[in-house]
This record gives C-alpha cells, sequence and structure tokens, in this order.
C-alpha cells in the first residue's frame, strides 16, 4: 500500500510538523528563561546605547563575539557568561565568529585614547591586526562605540574604569611635569623588589632578534621604530607612549631597568594607553623585548648584572661585560 | 474534490490558457527564466563582495575609509546576496518550471510570477544597498530591515499562493516528491520568515536577552534547513531521474525523508548555541537531534543514489548531471559533518573560527548552490525553447567552482584548526592573526576561480537564453 501525499496531507500535515517541532525549543524557552538581571549588569546610560546602535551597523558582531566559554583564556576570561548579563539586550549581540577577541569584558581593558587610536587605525596599536579602520564614523560615533566598549562587563567593567580615571590624573600630571618627572613618577610606582632586577637573560643575538620580532608585533605603532614614542598612535594618544632614549638618564640606583620593564611590560601603566601583555606574551618573550628596548633605545644593558644567582646551565654569553658565569667556570 | 468540480477546473484552466496564448501576458516560464537569470548575475555580485571581504582578511588597509566597503558592512552584503539573490531566487525559478511542468500544467498566474520575480529582485537590490549603508538590525541572516522584511514576505506569499493554485487545477493526480518539496519549503519559510525576523517588533527585530539568540538561531537554522535545503532536494529528485533516465528508486525513502526533515530540522537551531549561556535541556536536544538529522539526509541521498546507480555514465556526460551529483555529494559531507560539530568536545575547537565558515560555504554553495546551478542547466532548454549556448563553457564553470571550493573548504578548514588548537592552547586571538594569514591568502585565491566560474555561467546562461540554438517545437 502506497501512502498518498495529497495537498490536504502536504498542507495540513507540514503545518502541524512544523507547530509540533517549533513550540518546545522556542516558544516554551521564551516563557521557561527567568529575564532576571545577573549580579553585574548594569542599564546602559543614552551615550553607551547609541555606540551600541553603530556597533550593529558596523557588522562588529560579525568579528566579535561577546561570551566567555569555560576553555576561554585572554580577554574577558575572568568571568564566564551568565544569562543574566544580557538582559534587556535587543538584538543580541552574541556572535558567532571571533576573528577579534571576545568584547564581553571589554569594559575598563583600555583608557579611551587607545580605543581612539585603535578605531582611527586599529594597526597603529595593534601592528598585526586585520580589523577595518572606522576613521570614516567621526569624531561622536567613534566618541559612542569607546563608551559602549567600556561599558561592556556591566559593574565589574564600571569599578575597571573608576580605577582607570582616578589614576589617569596622577599620570598626566606626571606627564605634564616634564620627562624625568614623569620617569621619576613611573618608576616610584613599581613594588620595591622590582626595581633593583637586572634582566635576568643575557642580551644574545638572539634574544635581541626575538625582542625585536615581538617588539615589530607589539609596541612599534605606540613607542616606534626609534623608540622615541612617536609612533603613529601618537597622535591620538595622551599621554602619548614613553620615549624610552629618555630613561637613560634615570635609571634604579644609575644602572638597573631589566625589572621596570618587565614590570610595565607585564601589568601597563594602568591609566595610560600602555596596555598590559600578559595575556599574550609568555615569561621569556618579555624579557627579551626588554633586552632589545634596553640595548637599542635606552643604550644601557643591565643583563646579567649583580645579583645574578645560580644561572641556567643553557645561557650563552652575551656581549655585555657580563657574561654568565657558568662559561667563565668552564673556560678557566 | 468531485469529478464534476474537476471537469470544471480543467475548462477554465483550459479557457485561460487559450487566453494567455492569445493575450499579451508573458509567455510560459517566462518568471522562472527571469529567476535564473537573476540570479546568475547576483552570483557574480555576491562572489565579488565575498572576494572583498576575504581580500580584507590579508590586506586590511587596501580598502581605507570606504564605509560601505568595511567589512562588517561587505559581509553582510555578501550574504545577503548570495543566500537571497542568487541560491533562493535560482531554485524558486527551478521550481516554479519543475511544478507546472510535473502536474501537466502551467503555472497558475504566469503575470504575477514575473511580478513576483521583480519585487523579489528590487527587495534584494535594496537589501544589499541598505545592509551596505548600514542599516541592519545584525542578527544573521535576518539583517534586512522592517519594510524589506515585509516585501520579501510578500512575496513568499505571493509564490506560495500561485504554487498551490498550479497543485489545484492540476491534471496529474500523483504529486511527485519535487513538489512536496518545493511547496513545503516555501510553506515553512512563509512561517519562518516572520517568526525569525521577528516582525512583530519592527523596530529591532528581535526578542530581548539571551531569548533573542534562541529565536535568531531557529530562523538562521531554518532559512537553511526549511528553504534552501528542500528547494535544493526538490531539485535534485527532479533532475537525477531524468538525467539517469530511471524511475525514482523508492516512495517509502521520499516519504520518510520529507517528513523527518520538517520534524527534525525545525527543533535543532540551537546547536549554534551550544556553549552559550541558554538552558542546557535545550542544548541537549539540538545536540542529540543534530545526529537524527541523518535520517532526512540519507534517507534522501540513498533514494537518489539508488536512482542513478547503473546510469553513472549519463551523469559525467552533462554539466548539469554533474553539478547536481556533486551537490549531492556535498550534501552528505556537509551533514556529517554538522553532526560532528555539534559534539560538545568538537565545537571546543570548532566554534568561532573559519572552520565553521568551511562548513557554511561547501553547504549553501557546494550542496544547495551546485544543485541549483545544475537543475537551471537543466530545465534552460525547456524554459526558453533553446539548447544551451555552450556545454563546454558550462563544463569549464563546473570545474571552475568545484575546484574553487574544495580549495576554499580545504584553507578555510585548515585555518579553522589552526585557530581553535591555538586558542585552546591558551593562545589570544591577536597572537593567532599572522598564522592565519596564509590560510586566508589562499581563499582569495580560490575565490578567484569561482567568481570566474560565475562569470562564464552568467555569460553562458545569458547567451542561451538570448542568442542558444531554437529547439524545434517538439
Ligand atoms: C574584520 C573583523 C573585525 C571587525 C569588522 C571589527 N573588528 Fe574589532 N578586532 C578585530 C581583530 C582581528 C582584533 C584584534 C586585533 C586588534 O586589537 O586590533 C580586534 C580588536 C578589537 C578591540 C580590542 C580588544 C582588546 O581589548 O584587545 C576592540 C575594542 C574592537 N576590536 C572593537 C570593534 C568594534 C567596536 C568594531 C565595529 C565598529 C569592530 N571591532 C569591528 C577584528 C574586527
Ligand atoms: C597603545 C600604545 C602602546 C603600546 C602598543 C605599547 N606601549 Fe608602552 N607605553 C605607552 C604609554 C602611553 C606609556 C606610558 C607613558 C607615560 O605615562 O608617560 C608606555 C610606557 C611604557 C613603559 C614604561 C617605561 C618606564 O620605564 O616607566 C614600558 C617599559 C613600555 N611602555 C614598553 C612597551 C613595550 C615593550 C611594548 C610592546 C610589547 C609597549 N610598550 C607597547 C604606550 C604603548
Ligand atoms: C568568491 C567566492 C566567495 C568568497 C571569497 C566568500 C567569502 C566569504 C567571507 C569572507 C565570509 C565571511 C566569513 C567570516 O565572517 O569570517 C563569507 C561568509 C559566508 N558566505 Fe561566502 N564567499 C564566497 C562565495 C559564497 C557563495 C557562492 C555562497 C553561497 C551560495 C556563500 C555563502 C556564505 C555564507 C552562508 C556565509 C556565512 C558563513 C558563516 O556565518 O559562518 N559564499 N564568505
Ligand atoms: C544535517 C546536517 C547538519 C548539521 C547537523 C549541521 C550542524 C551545524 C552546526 C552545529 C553549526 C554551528 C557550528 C558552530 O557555530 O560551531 C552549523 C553551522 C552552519 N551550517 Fe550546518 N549542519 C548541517 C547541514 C547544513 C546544511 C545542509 C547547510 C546548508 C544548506 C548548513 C549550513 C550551515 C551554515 C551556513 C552554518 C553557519 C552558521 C553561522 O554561524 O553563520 N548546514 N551547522
Amino acid at each position: 500500500m502506497r501512502a498518498r501525499m495529497t495537498p490536504a496531507v502536504l498542507i495540513f500535515g507540514g503545518l502541524i510538523i512544523f507547530w509540533v517541532a517549533f513550540t518546545p525549543v522556542v516558544i516554551v524557552p521564551t516563557y521557561v528563561i527567568p529575564d532576571d538581571p545577573s549580579e553585574t549588569w548594569d542599564a546602559r546610560t543614552e551615550l553607551e546605547q547609541r555606540g551600541r546602535e553603530v556597533y550593529i551597523a558596523e557588522g562588529c558582531t560579525y568579528c566579535h563575539s561577546q561570551y566567555i566559554r569555560p576553555q576561554d583564556w585572554g580577554i574577558g576570561a575572568d568571568r564566564l557568561a551568565k544569562a543574566g548579563d544580557y538582559h534587556q539586550d535587543a538584538p543580541h549581540l552574541l556572535g558567532s565568529q571571533r576573528t577579534g577577541p571576545d568584547l564581553s569584558q571589554e569594559g575598563g581593558q583600555h583608557t579611551n585614547d587607545w580605543h581612539l587610536a585603535h578605531f582611527m587605525n586599529p594597526r597603529s596599536v595593534r601592528p598585526d591586526s586585520i580589523m577595518p579602520r572606522f576613521e570614516y564614523l567621526g569624531e561622536e560615533d567613534i566618541g559612542a562605540l569607546t563608551a559602549y566598549m567600556q561599558s561592556l562587563g556591566g559593574v565589574e567593567a564600571d569599578l575597571r574604569m573608576a580605577y582607570q580615571y582616578k589614576v589617569r590624573d596622577d599620570v598626566i600630571a606626571a606627564y605634564e611635569a616634564g620627562p624625568d618627572e614623569n620617569i621619576q613618577y613611573l618608576h616610584e610606582q613599581v613594588p620595591p623588589g622590582w626595581r633593583p632586577l637586572p634582566n635576568p637573560y643575557p642580551a644574545t643575538d638572539a634574544s635581541l632578534s626575538r625582542g625585536e620580532k615581538v617588539y615589530q608585533s607589539f609596541c612599534i605603532g605606540c613607542h616606534g621604530p626609534v623608540g622615541d614614542g612617536m609612533g603613529q598612535a601618537s597622535e591620538w594618544l595622551y599621554p602619548p607612549a614613553l620615549n624610552f632614549t629618555t630613561i637613560r638618564r634615570n635609571l634604579w640606583e644609575d644602572k638597573y631597568i631589566g625589572g621596570i620593564l618587565y614590570y610595565y611590560i607585564m601589568n601597563g601603566v594602568t591609566g595610560s594607553a600602555m596596555p598590559y601583555f600578559k595575556h599574550e606574551l609568555e615569561s621569556e618573550k618579555i624579557w627579551d623585548v626588554s633586552n632589545y628596548v634596553a640595548k637599542y633605545f635606552i643604550d644601557w644593558d643591565d643583563s646579567n648584572m649583580e645579583p645574578v644567582g645560580v644561572h641556567s646551565a643553557r645561557e650563552t654569553p652575551g656581549e655585555g661585560e657580563n657574561s654568565p658565569p657558568a662559561r667563565e667556570v668552564i673556560s678557566e | 474534490m468531485s469529478a464534476e468540480k474537476r471537469v470544471d477546473l480543467e475548462e477554465k484552466l483550459d479557457r485561460e490558457l487559450d487566453r494567455d496564448l492569445q493575450s499579451d501576458g508573458p509567455p510560459p516560464y517566462s518568471a522562472a527564466k527571469g529567476f535564473i537569470v537573476s540570479g546568475a548575475i547576483w552570483l557574480i555580485v555576491g562572489t565579488t563582495w565575498g572576494f572583498i571581504g576575504a581580500l580584507e582578511y590579508v590586506a586590511p588597509d587596501l580598502i581605507q575609509n570606504v564605509s560601505w566597503l568595511s567589512f562588517g558592512r561587505v559581509r553582510t552584503a555578501h550574504l545577503n546576496i548570495v543566500a537571497f539573490g542568487f541560491l533562493t531566487a535560482t531554485l524558486i525559478g527551478v521550481a516554479l518550471y519543475c511544478i507546472p511542468a510535473l502536474l501537466r500544467t502551467k503555472l497558475f498566474s504566469e503575470r504575477l510570477g514575473v511580478a513576483t520575480m521583480w519585487a523579489w529582485n528590487a527587495a534584494v537590490l535594496v537589501g544589499a544597498v541598505t545592509v551596505s549603508m548600514g542599516y541592519t538590525q545584525a542578527r544573521e541572516y535576518a539583517e534586512l530591515e522592517w519594510p524589506i522584511d515585509v516585501a520579501v514576505l510578500l512575496a513568499f506569499v505571493l509564490i506560495l499562493y500561485n504554487m498551490i493554485m498550479t497543485v489545484v487545477f492540476r491534471r496529474e493526480k500523483n504529486l511527485y516528491v519535487s513538489v512536496w518539496y518545493f511547496v513545503g519549503a516555501i510553506l515553512w519559510t512563509s512561517m519562518v520568515y516572520p517568526l525569525g525576523n521577528v516582525m512583530w517588533h519592527p523596530k529591532t527585530g528581535s526578542m530581548t536577552g539571551t531569548v533573542d539568540a534562541i529565536w535568531l538561531w531557529f530562523y538562521g537554522h531554518n532559512v537553511i534547513g526549511l528553504l534552501f535545503t528542500p528547494l535544493a532536494v526538490g531539485a535534485a529528485y527532479y533532475v537525477i531521474p531524468r538525467v539517469a533516465r530511471a524511475p525514482l528508486y523508492s516512495h517509502t525513502l521520499s516519504i520518510i525523508g520529507f517528513w523527518t526533515l520538517g520534524l527534525i530540522y525545525t527543533h535543532i537551531g540551537t546547536h549554534h548555541l551550544m556553549q552559550a549561556p541558554v538552558p542546557l535541556w535545550l542544548k541537549v536536544i539540538a545536540g542529540i537531534d543534530s545526529f537524527l538529522m541523518l535520517i532526512p539526509v540519507f534517507t534522501v541521498l540513498v533514494n537518489l543514489w539508488m536512482t542513478a546507480r547503473g546510469h553513472w555514465v549519463n551523469f559525467f556526460g552533462t554539466a548539469a548531471g554533474k553539478f547536481v551529483f556533486a551537490g549531492t555529494i556535498w550534501y552528505a559531507v556537509v551533514c556529517i559533518q554538522g553532526a560532528f560539530h555539534s559534539l560538545n568536545f568538537v565545537q571546543r575547537v570548532t566554534h568561532f573560527n573559519n572552520w565553521v565558515v568551511g562548513h557554511a560555504h561547501i553547504a549553501v554553495f557546494g550542496f544547495a548552490g551546485m544543485i541549483a546551478i545544475g537543475a537551471a542547466y537543466h530545465i534552460l532548454p525547456k524554459v526558453c525553447g533553446r539548447k544551451i549556448w555552450s556545454p563546454p563553457l558550462a563544463n569549464l564553470q563546473y570545474w571552475l567552482i568545484f575546484l574553487g571550493l574544495w580549495g576554499m573548504f580545504i584553507a578555510l578548514t585548515i585555518g579553522g584548526l589552526v585557530q581553535g588548537n591555538s586558542w585552546l592552547n591558551g593562545e589570544s586571538v591577536y597572537r593567532v592573526l599572522p598564522q592565519l594569514t596564509m590560510y586566508s591568502a589562499l581563499r582569495v585565491m580560490f575565490a578567484i576561480m569561482i567568481i570566474a566560474g560565475a562569470l562564464v555561467g552568467a555569460y553562458n546562461i545569458l547567451m542561451t537564453v538570448s542568442r542558444g540554438e531554437r529547439i524545434e517545437a517538439a
């Protein structure tokens, strides 16, 4: 016997099967999912809402997700997404591609001037970026977009922002006081244990060439090709990136700089556009880029200075006066 | 319907046919022809836009500060043009030929069909222009603003009306499988489209919070599952027995395949949200039933392949046969891959990166798009009464697209694995970008082959409808 397909079976069967399948998985969730805000949810201001509309219009959502999963590392990975974080969002902007990083916790990760430079020319602050330039949006829309970025993460983002603003005044005051005063201020903010600390890795050719690679992928747009702070981004940053050459006359105890460099590269300079790199650069890469900055821009290499401790056996001698003791022992 | 009534209807139809032949109304199959030709042209525009997007992955500063060519807008325009301008249009064109041909009648209203065709193209054009200007609702596949949604919905409803009335006035009593799929596709989409676009909220076109994500992926999934897939499957059901010159293998498999498609596809949209903060029970249903999808897929494929078995030569002789057959192979690949990456431990690596973009292209283009092109070539001689202008060019187009798409798929899949595995390993998104460049560059290269294929195809189709050798009326 053949099952007959009549027009009535086709139409009514089609309708029934559709609603039977649709109702439990779409209608039911609409009513059973609680619509409560999470503990970090925060209402958007008018400007932030305007920024969100720009985000929608520009299709940022096709490159950026807005939820953190358990296996994620990197920006925002401190907080797993909860349904309540998206309270009142219409449309949702969870996203399905991560061509760029997740933005659900973007608020307060960077300062406003970093965002300005990044929207005007992403490659100025992130040399390997493939994000489009958004200069065409104009100042007003970029401002709104930045406000929206800084709101992502809700209450936690607000706390991060409040801290950025608080420190920012001091950073600017120090910058305006003059180059030497600025560096002295910056160095005083580093925890004491880090200051009299030389770079423990000798500035070998290998280390320097690794350092150069890191510098070109991460730092060059701000600090510039010659380390004077006049990279492409300088026109949008205030204070601008540090001019490394002025550090030479402000070494700690007239000789140390490695620990200070490491500390700032790891943590960034809160209140300024200088980002933290602890998610992106492993320890060795930070020491290498520190060597590179020290050697070529500061023109002072403190690697292998006392205190040195017991050296790792794999170290080869650097070019400076301070070669690793292990080698000296062997050559004797 | 009583026999008396049926006779009445047939008489009415005959009268209309006479009137149409005498009047200056559009000749039969004008709507089908219009949809197919415009689809071929949209494919050029759509792939060019895809190419620009792909290029921006490699050379982000090549195009600077041209708002409408900024990636976020290019991608949206690309997707809407290929999905609605090329794919849906071509397949609707095929359906508007196949339904009357299978039912031994003519389209209920050719005039309405042609009007719908123009309205459709206007909607696609306005849609592409408005998203390029930044008027978008930023919900994937549901980007178009409300007024355009209304036009699109209206077009679907009019096509549905035309199809159903054609079925009502048919002379062939049995409805062949293709007819079920074509009517089913448009019937379901006439509901999926307004629901998925949340058309009762004209301003945002969305629900709120994570609930909106569930609605959106119900929609995004079923534009594919209840529009592209059934239209393409219907077209394959039409073409394959004809190219093979063999009867369809099994009626029972057809029945199972059709109803399970409607039942299963409709409710697994949440497999796009496997790691998002939506309820676990929804993910469990979506994950498990993604495997059940193998039923509607493989009943159809076994049915089609068994029909073709022993007649393979017929397929390799024509471009149409090759396109449709390749489409069925991609269908198998896509759905095995699809079930596989619905698994949570696979998604940990494959979600959020180019792996999914690879899947999307072999699905929407490899499966549905290849079948659409093949079916268009198959029916075009009957639609316009002319032979295909150049079979060798059709063949060339096949190889350009086939190889271009394979290349693109492989590049995207490897690129996606590099991204996913590096992330899992703790690399930041930024750090992985330089690793991706090579695969993005490969995609650009293969894209050139695909665009060349689209150009060759459109040229061939335009020449066929305007200059092809006339087939003497049989
Ligand atoms: C082509 C895809 C693409 C588009 C479109 C895009 N971005 Fe990006 N975005 C990236 C990539 C890649 C990065 C990582 C490199 C970088 O920081 O520039 C990034 C980084 C970012 C960052 C920095 C995140 C961090 O803390 O390191 C922000 C903020 C951002 N994008 C916002 C936006 C906004 C807002 C839009 C829309 C106006 C947008 N993006 C559009 C690709 C994109
Ligand atoms: C977005 C721009 C930007 C980028 C990218 C950037 N910096 Fe900075 N950097 C700054 C700014 C701004 C300051 C602080 C200026 C001030 O407070 O006067 C700074 C300060 C520093 C300091 C503090 C020096 C001291 O002695 O106090 C170090 C070290 C440093 N940067 C190294 C780097 C390295 C290494 C990289 C790349 C891995 C890098 N920066 C990338 C903008 C940037
Ligand atoms: C020249 C050929 C093509 C190129 C270079 C191309 C390129 C692209 C690019 C760059 C994207 C964005 C991916 C991302 O967000 O990272 C995309 C998305 C997409 N394209 Fe294409 N495309 C081409 C042809 C096609 C065709 C012919 C179709 C369909 C018939 C198609 C369907 C899609 C779909 C459905 C998406 C969305 C994918 C997703 O969300 O995962 N593309 N394409
Ligand atoms: C029946 C078997 C199929 C299954 C189980 C399946 C499963 C999936 C899953 C789980 C995703 C989400 C992947 C992710 O984001 O991590 C996905 C994405 C996608 N699938 Fe499939 N798929 C199947 C068949 C198809 C077919 C036949 C098509 C097209 C005609 C298709 C088109 C797409 C597209 C375009 C996307 C990208 C969505 C986006 O993010 O924009 N799939 N599929």
